[in-house]
């Protein structure tokens, strides 16, 4: 909606921290969600996302830190003055109402007139596609309708804040990606900003603006999804966002990297000294003959162990002397010599597409 | 389970509903009886009729204490469902220290004998000098229904969802407005049913009313018991039947309550 | 400036005081008047002031010992028939299809829900000189039995009433007990009752003992069946305190009396909490 001239971001948490006795379930974090951002908190169960949303909505107060939505403190504020609005993962719509009053129910709290409320119901329905269902109990509609109502719900009294807490879990797979562009034009349309949780990695990446890469208790990665993609900081980044063939190696400076088993490769991003892995995503290695190396690129030998064909896309697996299985993706139709497993092979990779970790 | 229904399952399946009709036994046996003679208890009876109806309306004391009872049971169920409902809410949402302490304390009365609690309502009553009949069996009878009211009241918040009172929150319900809009409304079959079986307490509830009741404030069961033990009168046939009756429709309205909660 | 989760902590209390109300009804009419009665315990008509001169008296009177045996021998064998009847019936409920089990949950609850006065009054019919089971027995040829007003009367209309305490928790134990040991055993080849004496029996060993703990702390309070069924021979405890607080109107006697019921109850309630699930049939939040 309409940009506010203060230029505070619309969430900041400042070295916020939450611990339950002597577990630590969020260390020390930073973080400032800027006015109209779609913001994913992805982790692994157990990597504090939830902790964090829990309290951006102060369903949980920090052990330590501080709390500002919309440039307010919010710290010590209960959930119900924060002016925030939640979608849940099992809906959560009153049985016991229609859809209607379910809907009507954040406008009777603030005592909104009922004509008032009866063309703003109506209206967020049409917003999320649904003029019919006023007068049913949820119960009576589809999983992915029960959710497009409780958007309603949440947007029907203008939050600054929508959080989501994995609001597409429990629906299958087609009526997600269906769900995934429905979230991303109301957030477009409307220009809300948006927190949202989960675990799946694909999810994140199709929808956010930045994705907050969680694991253990603290922040692993703060970044656009193109760049945790292609330039993740941490072997954890790189591992489970995608997939990666991660090679041991040691820089040993001039942009080279050994491998364990003797052979150098150029790397000219990442980390320039010390032990760690060299990443290099799939679809950035090609297979190509034994020795048949293009010059300008790295190459490594290996035993071709298989090969999945996945519709448009080929994955090879090539067993590398260093102990490590190398991935390479390729579009079957730009396939031209066939290969045969247990052959001898060669894998490169531009160089500047792999990258060093030392973490 | 039920890997092939050999013999032994029959067996099983014989004694159980022999058990069954021991245990409902008492229950039909009355109805014929309450529909038989009026001067003599006899099973089967010779003759049938609705004579100890009419002489239960007509006969002196029953039909007041018929409404003495009336009375309590309905002005217990007031009070314990409105004290017991927020006290399980509470017990339920709450986190503070002594909670489990308080539980305990809230649903001791069920383990306590109710001889005991009878006597002890006797000699505090004595000692306060509370004369009030209506008001000394209702306050005896709450000991006996709040632990029910709550026990019921409790599994049916613990049935609720979670994430509705936080979304309810998070859209900026009060506490008390999410209570009275959200979370009552959800648990209100078994809140009836902890009403309904209150007032069966209250109206059946015979040793603390035997102790604290006031000659110008007989319940129905204090009645019943005296007339038990010194006179058997037949229209006690009459009355059991309508006890029975009683008791059949609580359960059955309990049961579709609960059938309708789990849907 | 490290807070301890002040914000939910605030509100978690908050909700403490819809406990209020309950828990000053409590006090007034429950926690109260027990208290009146253990102070009185410790009085006596003689002296004022402390004095165990009740417990004493009470603990020497013949009345109160024989009582106490008598009552002791009627639990344990109301509990014992109790345990009888309600195993076969849990086992085969469990056994059921859901739909037809509430059908058959209906048929215990209506005699669990039914007063005690009417089951009472019904056993009178049922077990009297010229009741249903005499009448049987002369068309049998038989001399008449005397079933009525004596320790027989009152551990039928006793253990009647508790099969349904008993019931409950065996049947939960084996709703609860995992289907696919049954169903393994069965695999290996063991037979039915070799199933049921090896798998199924020892498994329900903690509902049995929470439904006997918990019959046996009922059975210790009866007034009302041995007042109605039993002869003067039959008198419990329940009755000894009746026939002090308002026969002879001895209240110490009586309260000293109210103490040791009630203790033993609060014994026998604090061994059912520590058998797992016992808690949940004390009505205990176990969360």
């Amino acid at each position: 909606m309409v940009n506010r001239t203060t230029a505070a971001p619309m969430v900041h948490l400042d070295n916020v921290s939450k611990n339950y006795g002597a577990v630590q379930a969020l260390r020390s974090t930073h973080l400032e969600v800027r006015r109209g951002e779609f913001l994913t908190l992805l982790g692994p169960s157990g990597s504090g996302k939830t902790t964090l949303l829990n309290m951006i909505a102060g369903m949980t107060g920090p052990s330590d830190g501080q709390i500002w939505i919309d440039g307010r403190d919010v710290t010590e504020v209960p959930p119900s003055r924060r002016g925030i609005g939640m979608v849940f993962q099992n809906y959560a719509l009153m049985p016991h109402m229609t859809i209607f009053q379910n809907i009507a129910f954040p406008l009777e709290i603030r005592r909104i007139p009922a004509d008032e409320i009866r063309q703003r119901v109506m209206k967020v329905l049409e917003i999320v596609r649904l003029p019919n269902v006023a007068e049913r109990k949820p119960k009576e509609l589809s999983g992915g309708q029960q959710q497009r109502v409780s958007l309603a719900r949440c947007i029907v009294y203008n939050p600054s804040l929508i959080l989501m807490d994995e609001p597409l879990g429990a629906l299958d797979k087609n009526l997600r990606d269906q769900m995934q562009l429905e979230i991303r034009r109301l957030h477009s349309e409307l220009g809300i900003t948006i927190v949202y949780v989960t675990h799946d990695q694909e999810e994140a990446l199709n929808m956010s603006d930045r994705i907050m890469l969680m694991n253990g208790g603290s922040v692993e990665q703060l970044d656009t999804p193109h760049d945790l993609y292609y330039a993740p900081r941490t072997r954890f980044a790189a591992e489970f966002i995608g997939r990666s063939s991660l090679i041991p190696s040691e820089m040993i400076g001039g942009g080279q990297a050994r491998l364990n088993d003797g052979s150098v490769v150029r790397v000219n991003r990442g980390a320039n000294a010390g032990k760690g892995h060299l990443m290099v995503r799939p679809e950035s290695m090609r297979l190509v003959q034994a020795g048949n190396v293009d010059a300008g690129m790295n190459a490594l030998q290996g035993t071709l162990q298989g090969t999945l064909v996945t519709g448009g896309s080929i994955t090879h697996f090539v067993a590398h002397s260093s102990n490590t299985t190398l991935i390479v993706q390729e579009l079957a139709n730009e396939r031209r010599t066939a290969f045969t497993s247990g052959e001898q092979i060669s894998v490169t990779w531009p160089v500047d597409a792999g990258i060093f970790l030392d973490r | 389970m039920m890997v092939g229904s050999g013999g032994e399952l029959r067996l099983v399946g014989i004694a159980a509903w022999s058990i069954l009709a021991f245990l409902i036994l008492p229950s039909l046996i009355i109805i014929p009886i309450g529909f038989g003679n009026s001067n003599e208890i006899i099973f089967p009876p010779n003759r049938f009729g609705i004579e100890l109806f009419v002489r239960f309306f007509t006969e002196p004391g029953w039909v007041s204490a018929t409404l003495v009872s009336l009375r309590v049971a309905c002005a217990t169920t007031f009070l314990s469902v409105v004290v017991g409902v927020p006290a399980a809410y509470a017990l339920s949402r709450g986190r503070f220290p002594g909670k489990r302490l308080l539980a305990l304390f809230l649903l001791s009365p069920i383990m306590v004998p109710g001889v005991v609690v009878a006597v002890a309502l006797y000699i505090y009553f004595a000692r306060i000098g509370l004369r009030d009949g209506d008001v000394r069996l209702v306050l005896g009878h709450v000991v006996a229904t709040l632990p029910f009211v709550i026990v019921t009241a409790s599994a049916g918040l613990r049935q609720v969802d979670p994430a509705l009172e936080t979304a309810a929150t998070i859209m900026g319900a009060s506490r008390f407005y999410l209570f009275r809009r959200v979370t009552l409304p959800l648990i209100r079959p078994s809140i009836i049913a902890g009403a309904l079986f209150a007032f069966l307490i209250s109206f059946d509830e015979v040793v603390i009313s035997w102790f604290v009741a006031r000659a110008d404030t007989t319940t129905l069961p204090v009645k019943m018991f005296s007339s038990i033990q010194w006179e058997v009168s037949a229209v006690l046939a009459a009355i059991s039947t309508m006890l029975t009756a009683l008791s059949a429709l609580v359960c059955l309205a309990v049961a579709r309550l609960q059938g309708k909660e789990s849907a | 400036m490290a807070r301890a989760g002040g914000l939910e902590r605030q509100q978690a209390l908050r909700i403490a005081f819809y406990a209020v109300p309950a828990a000053i009804l409590m006090l007034a009419v429950f926690a109260v008047p027990l208290g009146t009665v253990v102070i009185q315990s410790f009085t006596s008509e003689a002296s004022p002031g402390f004095t165990l001169a009740s417990y004493a008296k009470i603990l020497s009177a013949t009345l109160f010992v024989r009582v106490s045996w008598k009552t002791l021998e009627i639990t344990l064998l109301a509990t014992a028939f109790a345990l009888l009847l309600a195993y076969p019936l849990a086992y085969y409920m469990a056994q059921q299809p859901p739909r037809r089990r509430a059908m058959l949950m209906i048929l215990v609850l209506v005699p669990f829900w039914t007063s005690v006065l009417v089951k009472s009054f019904a056993f009178t019919v049922i077990l009297g000189q010229s009741g249903l089971v005499n009448t049987a027995i002369s068309w049998l040829g038989l001399p008449p039995v005397k079933l009525l007003f004596n320790r027989i009367g009152v551990i039928i209309g006793m253990s009647h009433f508790l099969v349904p305490f008993m019931v409950f928790p065996i049947l939960s134990n084996l709703l609860n007990q995992p289907r696919d040991l049954v169903s393994a055993a069965s695999i290996l080849g063991a037979g039915k009752w070799r199933i049921f004496w090896r798998v199924t029996l020892p498994l329900s060993m903690p509902g049995v003992m929470a439904g006997v703990l918990l019959v046996m702390i009922l059975s210790l309070g009866f007034y009302v069946v041995p007042a109605l069924l039993g002869g003067r021979q039959d008198m419990m405890l329940a009755n000894l305190v009746d026939f002090y607080a308002r026969e002879i109107i001895d209240w110490p006697m009586a309260s000293a009396l109210s103490v040791i019921l009630m203790g033993t109850a609060a014994i026998a309630a604090i061994i059912l909490s520590l058998i797992p699930g016992g808690s949940a049939i004390l009505g205990g939040d176990e969360r």
